[in-house]
């Protein structure tokens, strides 16, 4: 506003006046700029720092959800879920030289595993040596082999080495940690480089049911144990112990890989997901989803809890129900016990069951014996302990043999070939074969078990007595023929996967020409290339075993279940199960039906058929009749075995002695009960069981006495002694 | 003739000063409730106090005739000088780094006092040399600004050393230096910004400590790394920006009250009243400041004599660089330098060393309109 006074007063210079007419101008511009930022950042821009205020003061904090219950085919837990108090180190909040530490103790362990992987295949060409100079194990080669056998039994031991002297804080932490959760300092050092080591960016687990004071000390006292997580976790429990433990598989974080996987899509970082067994097949229905809450995070980070956000409640997992008959699992892991005691004087340790729904797949029961108390996986456990499980001494308890186990199959492969021979017309059922006792192949001379000789034989005979004559005769004959004894066996479900719904299973081999001969081809152009001499130890180690191109002996030595054949006891339940239901090739599985918490059905597993085999049901007849013999019939080679077995007249069964050079041999048994309500095929092997009269099919008739609920548990050794 | 009693404060600059005090007691209670724990109203209440005591002193002032100080100039720039040292000899002994001298009540900071210690000293020398002013009274102004900013400078005290700089130009300026003096001088603080920020660090000679080189260059260069400078001035930013145009309010400003924003109640508290009241908020108190700069420049054309002149240029830029580089660095456009806001930011020796200034603003502008009286003229705003 112009003021009239103002031209009274003193006048300034005009120098001063132009000055301070510079200044206002300054002032104004200043203020422009600040004006205008400030309208850019409110009113232009405002919407993008709201949401990033918003951004920083909220987290949402995952609650975990407690997986689903595992329950057998009659609603009994066999897998569930405790709530625990756990301690947990956190890999961020670790010095660079612990990290350094895990990182040189992950490659000292994979490579002292390499070291027992070679000792492991030098031992078998030793052994194959041996085998061949017919005269035993020289002095020199019997040391060798004891040293060998040692250092491929278990990999060196690689310690953990101690923290660094340096890492004074980290040693209190420890110190303070330990006598806090009862845990040496040492072992929590251990510890942590081990979990390190297996999973780099997981936190690690130190202690599980940390006792309530413990967990309400650390809770308390955050800033004494910086890195340190208590938290309640969902621990899997397993009320059954040892019982189908190498079925569940477990359950760990998942992986920064996994989380990028298709199958984990929507999974977040942190959650536990199935590893291995029914947890991994079955995690989409076992895993639950995640709740979550919102906090306000202060800027130093920790929580302000004045103010209550959203809060989703999480969802347990689905319960499954599984086909398996606990029951039947717990006779069936005793039997094999029964049948590996029975056979102690040859070394026997260790087996395996599969008991199966012949109609529909349905797994029973099914495992590997020595069994473990699958509780050890709930809690951290050691390397040292894990090498133990691992280990061949204790008969390898976490392997599970019934699926992920090859061996030849011995005579219980008789059935197969007989169903090969009689569709592709090398024989019909009343055709007839003498069985003198010898059966040249070349300049060899090969005979039966103990010498036999059982005279004039058609198929059902045959297969009564076992003899090996006959089907050496049909070996040999299906030979000029192609690899059609390989595809009956392959198409009847053996040599291949069976699809069940467990990971880890093999496929196993059923040798043909094709396969030896390519492999030959590949031996000698390997043999040539390191300038090794075709047939010795060296030309094995450095080129593999496939030291001939086929010949007629292999289809002969198959049509027995002997020589390269590598198949699993599950993959013989599914073919003597394809031969009893008329060609239905099922595929062997566990899960039964998806439930509610309540136990309400809330989805149906549909495992549908792999394929259909078709053959003429004359010929599967004159198979069942042979095998009904086998089991019952006076010169049958179970009857003694089954002798007062009840349901003896449904019974089919066939025994297996599979020789294992240079071990004892492998006592097997299958058979197949045609009950109108409860049909089962049972499949059973203990390796260094001997004859499969001896040890296999006794434990068998175990399984089929719980099964039927015969009470009658009296291991009937049989006294045949026929492959 | 008994002299009728009346306000002998310029009644604009005082609404202007008290607006600001008001702002700052608001923000600071809705930034700092959950500072101290048990205490909600610490800083406020300090504040107040600092405010009121301020008031006095600014009144005290305003009834001073200011030509006298022109005779102290000696003794004032002695106590500058002997202040400062006194803080680096106390630093010295503890063997600390501060800026400060406890005293019973508060921490007292001798560079803010000195602040307007040094603009009544060189404006009294500058009066001297009126006659003359060439190169040589251009040269030992410059001279006798720096000695006091070198001192804060080492303190360290980087902010205040700016001040000084800004303070000491701004009298020259007003005294009518030479453009080509002014140039020459702005050319010279160019390049020794340069070598001190560029050249020295590089050459591995460390001029400024490296958190300080730290601050003034990270807002060119915005971190996500908490803790880091470019970190702060980011937090601020959002603060400012999630505002919107009328402010989240007291409850809603989580920028404030979750601590994400540093230094809430001193080097930002312009932030904390940009989240809460928003774009409104924060053109009130860029109005009240523009009202108070516009006051000071009006004192300065009406001063009686040109001592008064210079006193209110001086005062008068000194705030305005103050609040422009703490503003500035509130909206993310200066580096953040630890200059504060006058009167907002919360602290007893700004506020008292601010309301002093603006004491003498007053009785330059009192004794302007009293010597108009005498000689006949109407009072300006009456």
């Amino acid at each position: 506003m112009p003021n009239p006074v103002e031209e009274r007063r003193p006048p300034i210079t005009p120098q001063l006046a132009m000055r301070v007419a510079v200044l206002g101008g300054i002032a104004f511009v200043l203020f422009a700029i600040v004006f205008f930022r400030l309208w850019f950042l409110q009113v232009l821009s405002g919407e993008d720092y709201v949401s990033q205020a918003r951004d920083n003061r909220v987290r949402k904090v995952r609650i975990e959800a407690p997986r689903g219950d595992i329950v057998d085919r009659h609603g009994t837990v066999l897998v569930k879920t405790r709530v625990a108090a756990v301690v947990q180190i956190a890999p961020g909040s670790l010095p660079d030289a612990v990290l350094d530490q895990a990182d040189a103790f992950r490659k000292a362990r994979s490579a002292a595993e390499q070291d027992r992987l070679q000792a492991a295949a030098r031992l078998r060409s030793l052994e194959r040596d041996i085998r061949e100079r017919r005269r035993g194990a020289s002095r020199k080669q019997r040391r060798e082999r004891r040293a060998l056998s040692r250092e491929a039994r278990r990999a060196a031991p690689v310690t953990v080495p101690r923290l660094p002297a340096s890492e004074t804080e980290q040693r209190r932490l420890y110190r303070r940690l330990g006598k806090v959760i009862d845990v040496r300092p040492r072992v929590i050092h251990e510890r942590v480089i081990e979990g390190i080591a297996e999973l780099p960016y997981s936190n690690v687990t130190i202690r599980t049911a940390v006792p309530r004071d413990a967990f309400n000390y650390i809770r308390e006292r955050k800033e004494q144990f910086p890195g340190v997580d208590v938290e309640k976790r969902y621990l899997r429990e397993y009320p059954h112990e040892e019982l189908g433990a190498q079925l569940f598989g477990t359950t760990r974080e998942i992986s920064p890989e996994e989380l990028e996987m298709k199958r984990y899509r929507g999974v977040a970082a942190g959650t536990r997901i199935g590893a291995d067994g029914i947890e991994e097949s079955y995690d989409d229905y076992l895993r639950g989803t995640d709740g979550f809450t919102r906090v306000i995070i202060n800027a130093l980070g920790s929580r302000d809890d004045r103010r209550r956000m959203a809060r989703r409640e999480p969802r347990q997992g689905q319960r499954l129900r599984l086909t398996l008959d606990l029951k039947l699992q717990r006779a069936a892991n005793d039997a094999i016990r029964r049948g590996v005691e029975a056979a102690s004087q040859n070394g026997a340790k260790a087996g395996a069951f599969v008991a199966m729904d012949p109609r529909n797949g349905e797994i029973l029961a099914l495992g590997s014996y020595p069994s473990f108390d699958a509780n050890e996986f709930a809690r951290p456990i050691s390397q040292k302990r894990y090498d133990e499980l691992s280990s061949e001494e204790l008969g390898a308890p976490l392997f599970n043999r019934a699926i992920a186990a090859t061996y030849p199959t011995g005579s219980t492969f008789k059935p197969i070939t007989a169903m090969a021979a009689l569709e592709e017309g090398v024989i019909t059922p009343t055709s007839t074969i003498v069985d003198d006792g010898e059966f040249e192949l070349g300049d060899r001379v090969l005979k039966n078990a103990k010498d036999a000789s059982y005279g004039a034989l058609q198929l059902p005979g045959a297969l009564t007595v076992s003899s090996d004559i006959f089907f050496y005769e049909l070996g040999l004959q299906m030979n000029g023929q192609g690899p059609v004894l390989q595809d009956w066996a392959r198409r009847l479900g053996v040599g291949r996967r069976t699809g069940i719904d467990i990971p880890g299973e093999f496929g196993g081999l059923i040798p043909d020409a094709d396969w030896r001969n390519k492999g030959y081809e590949e031996y000698l152009k390997c043999a040539k290339k390191a300038k090794v001499e075709v047939g010795t130890t060296a030309a094995l180690f450095a080129c593999g075993g496939i030291e001939r191109p086929w010949t007629a002996g292999d289809n002969v030595n198959l049509a027995v279940g002997q020589g390269d054949l590598q198949a699993t006891p599950l993959q013989l339940a599914t073919g003597y199960a394809t031969i009893a239901n008329g060609g239905r090739v099922v595929r062997p599985h566990l899960g039964q039906q998806v439930e509610d918490g309540q136990g309400r059905l809330v989805e149906e597993i549909r495992t549908p058929l792999r394929r259909r085999v078709q053959f003429d049901p004359a010929h599967r007849d004159a198979i069942m009749t042979g095998l009904h013999g086998a089991a019952t019939a006076a010169n049958g080679t179970s009857s003694d075995v089954f002798a007062d077995f009840r349901y003896r007249d449904v019974l089919y069964g066939k025994t297996g002695t599979a020789e294992r050079q240079p071990n004892p041999d492998q006592s097997w048994y299958a058979c197949y009960v045609d009950h109108p309500t409860r049909p089962i095929v049972v499949v059973t092997t203990i390796e260094r069981g001997g004859f499969g009269a001896e040890t296999a099919a006794p434990a068998a008739r175990l399984i089929l006495n719980e099964w039927f609920d015969l009470q009658d548990d009296e291991f009937k050794a049989g006294s045949d002694q026929s492959n | 003739m008994p002299r009728e009693w009346r306000l002998r404060l310029d009644p604009l600059l005082l609404l202007a000063t008290l607006g600001l005090v008001a702002g700052s007691l608001i923000a600071l209670n809705s930034a700092t409730a959950n500072d101290i724990p048990g205490q909600p109203d610490y800083y406020v209440l300090r504040q107040g106090i600092y405010a009121g005591v301020g008031l006095v002193l600014m009144y005290g002032a305003s009834r001073l005739d200011y030509s006298r100080l022109r005779e102290l100039r000696y003794p004032v720039y002695g106590l500058l000088l002997a202040l400062i040292l006194m803080v680096l000899a106390v630093a010295g002994v503890t063997r600390g780094s501060r800026s400060w001298i406890e005293l019973p009540f508060f921490n007292f900071q001798p560079s803010e006092l000195g602040k307007v210690l040094l603009i009544v000293a060189l404006a009294g020398f500058l009066v001297d040399r009126m006659r003359r002013m060439g190169r040589d009274t251009t040269a030992r102004i410059m001279v006798l600004g720096l000695v006091p900013t070198m001192l804060v400078m080492a303190e360290p005290d980087l902010g205040s050393a700016m001040v000084y700089v800004a303070g000491t130009l701004a009298l020259l300026f007003v005294a009518g230096a030479p453009w080509r003096h002014l140039a020459a001088l702005s050319a010279l603080f160019a390049v020794a910004v340069t070598l001190v920020l560029v050249a020295a660090p590089m050459a591995g000679v460390e001029v400024l400590k490296p958190y300080q080189v730290d601050r003034l260059t990270s807002f060119l260069a915005p971190s996500a790394d908490p803790g880091d400078e470019g970190y702060q001035q980011h937090q601020a930013l959002i603060a400012m920006g999630s505002g919107e145009k009328t402010g989240r309010g007291v409850e809603n400003a989580t920028q404030t009250s979750l601590n994400f924003l540093p230094e809430h109640h001193t080097d930002f508290i312009f932030a904390v009243v940009g989240e809460t009241y928003g774009f409104a908020g924060c053109a009130l108190i860029l109005s009240l400041y523009a009202l108070l700069i516009w006051r000071g420049l009006h004192i300065l054309t009406v001063a009686k004599n040109l001592y008064g002149a210079l006193l209110a240029g001086g005062i008068t830029v000194m705030l305005l660089f103050q609040l422009f580089v703490n503003i500035g660095m509130n909206v993310g456009i200066m580096p953040i330098t630890g200059v504060t806001a006058p009167l907002l930011s919360f602290g007893g020796s700004s506020m008292l060393a601010t309301f002093l200034a603006l004491g003498l603003l007053h009785s330059v502008h009192a004794q302007a309109r009293e010597t108009a009286e005498l000689k006949g003229r109407a009072p300006i705003f009456q």
